[in-house]
């Protein structure tokens, strides 16, 4: 990632994750339940809506496959960009076990061949008006039985016609709640990342 | 007799397979071809397009009352666990596909003219800038020449003389009684130079716009000049964009502060700063120039759909039609309205 702080202790690297850049890093700080909840396990098999150039699903691809993917998982990153697929396919050359699609994410469809099987970790992070819709029709297709599913929702790309953030926030989580997923928590990003917030769901029981 | 609706194929790149109600296996073909990174891209964008693998066709053939689930096999669990490498094969597969797709968008036209107009408007908002304070700059000096009448001869004169005395005289005029000193007459002729240059290169931009928008939107361009056609494509964010928007949204492109005013309680706009470029619409009195922004912008809108969803170009007969109504609109709203 660009400008990105880094430290070497011997054999291992660590590098910063930005809570200003990065919105799962902002929901780990803000979260009032254990940051870890909010992560995937390693191992697992992950897809990321809306990657943009990666900077977010570097960090995850750390946590989930390690250099070399030596921990054995999959993070299937979609994107629609091809100027953001260009960095995000260029950040895949290196990183096993990342996967750059380039399509809609909207559409399973789209995303389904490129997967392993069902993503025990979803995080959505898409500029279009309909996010709430969008992230229940993905994540009830792809999400496993107790998987996390991360949507964030950023209120500037809704409908105006719905009225300020609140309202939005608040339609949101009502369509949310009303499909087959259960709101577990609403985080709030005031302060790191602005008129944001992340819904942490889970498939309900149905 | 089993009844069909609940047969079902699951498929993914590694292979297909017919499955009844119960999820017994009926049939199953593997894809044993021999695997290379791009047949496997080949069949990945099958997927993604949505047609069918050759497997899942032939298993179709053979199970015709069977339906196809793409996201059948996700939740399958019996589906075989990925084999030795195929997680590598599919991870080459992937940037190639991902490459592929980033190689595309430049045949994208819309990607291409967007960067035309973008360049070519901020190569004229440089330029105005650069123009401007040019002709101030040698006016300082050369006070006999008129700055209005003679203004596009005034870079060009600057920045082929080897003086300022030759530029006064290049222009006709007096030499000046200050002249600038040796370095400072050298910004002041390289200045010139960049303005001469930037004219020839939006000069360039322009035609480029021209050549692609007389091909790629031939009606729109003969309606409203392929310059401004390809500003309102732009703005849409695409052809396809465009031809899908109602006329009343073609009509205020370009006029997205007064539609920001409007939702806060203001008139709405007449006419956004493309439909006014349009003479039809600037040089007419202000009383019917909504009318007329309204009338074009419903024209406009025919014209691009007629050129996004393969019509018949408009020639020259439509075009003068549709101005004879523009001149029927002012000859029926002769007089301003009256305020009451």
């Amino acid at each position: 990632m660009r400008g990105e702080r880094r430290k070497r202790d011997g054999r291992i690297e660590w590098r910063r994750w930005d809570p200003t850049k990065s919105k799962v890093a902002a929901a780990l700080q803000r979260t009032k339940g254990g940051p870890s909840e909010l992560l995937p396990q390693t191992g697992s098999t992950c897809l990321y809506l809306g990657a943009s150039s990666g900077g977010t699903v570097s960090h995850i691809h750390d946590i989930v496959c390690g250099a070399g993917n030596h921990h054995g998982g999959q993070v299937v990153a979609v994107e629609i960009s091809p100027r953001m697929m260009r960095d995000l396919a260029a950040l895949a050359e290196g990183r096993n076990g990342l996967v750059p699609v380039l399509g809609d994410a909207r559409c399973p469809e789209m995303v389904a061949p490129f997967i392993r099987g069902r993503a025990d970790w979803i995080h959505q992070d898409l500029s279009i008006a309909d996010q709430a819709e969008t992230f229940v029709r993905m994540a009830v297709a792809f999400l496993a039985p107790g998987g996390v599913g991360l949507l964030s929702l950023k209120a500037a790309s809704e409908r105006a016609s719905d009225g300020d953030d609140d309202s939005r926030f608040a339609k949101a989580e009502r369509i949310l709640g009303e499909s087959e997923l259960e709101v577990v928590e609403r985080i709030d990003l005031a302060g790191l990342e602005e008129q944001h917030v992340v819904f942490r769901c889970a498939l309900g029981a149905l | 007799m089993r009844s069909g609706w609940a047969v079902k194929i699951h498929y993914d790149w590694r292979l297909s397979r017919v499955l009844d109600e119960d999820g017994n296996v009926l049939d199953v073909i593997l894809w044993d071809a021999r695997r290379t990174p791009s047949t496997l891209a080949e069949r990945l964008s099958m997927i993604q397009a949505g047609r069918l693998l050759p497997e899942t066709r032939t298993l179709l053939e053979r199970f015709p009352e069977a339906t196809p689930d793409p996201l059948g096999a996700m939740s399958d669990p019996n589906w075989p666990e990925p084999e030795e490498g195929e997680a590598n094969l599919l991870q080459e597969a992937t940037t190639i596909l991902a490459k592929r797709g980033v190689a595309d968008a430049a045949g994208n036209i819309d990607r291409r003219l967007d960067m035309l107009v973008s360049a070519t408007a901020e190569l004229r908002s440089a330029w105005t800038t650069n123009e401007a304070r040019c002709v101030e700059w040698a006016g300082l000096f050369i006070t006999e020449a008129d700055l209005d009448n003679q203004r596009t001869m005034i870079p060009l004169a600057i920045a082929d003389a080897p003086n300022i005395d030759g530029a006064a005289t290049a222009l006709g005029v007096a030499p000046p009684a200050h002249a600038p000193t040796e370095i400072e007459w050298a910004a002041l002729k390289s200045h010139a130079s960049g303005v001469v240059t930037s004219s020839q290169r939006l000069q360039e931009h322009e035609d480029a716009i021209r050549e692609i928008a007389s091909d790629y939107i031939p009606s729109l361009s003969a309606l409203m000049g392929p310059l401004g056609a390809a500003k309102l494509v732009v703005l849409a964010g695409g052809r396809e964009r465009l031809a899908r928007m109602p006329s009343g949204s073609l009509q205020v492109l370009g006029a997205h502060a007064a539609m920001a005013a409007h939702r806060r309680g203001a008139p709405p706009p007449k006419h956004g700063a493309i439909l006014f470029s349009m003479p039809q619409v600037s040089h007419s009195p202000r009383w019917v120039r909504g009318k007329i922004a309204r009338f074009l912008a419903g024209k406009a809108s025919i014209a691009v759909r007629v050129d996004h969803f393969d019509g018949v170009p408009w020639d020259q007969e439509q075009i003068d039609g549709i101005n004879g109504e523009v001149e029927a609109i002012k000859a029926k709203f002769p007089k301003p309205p009256k305020r009451g």
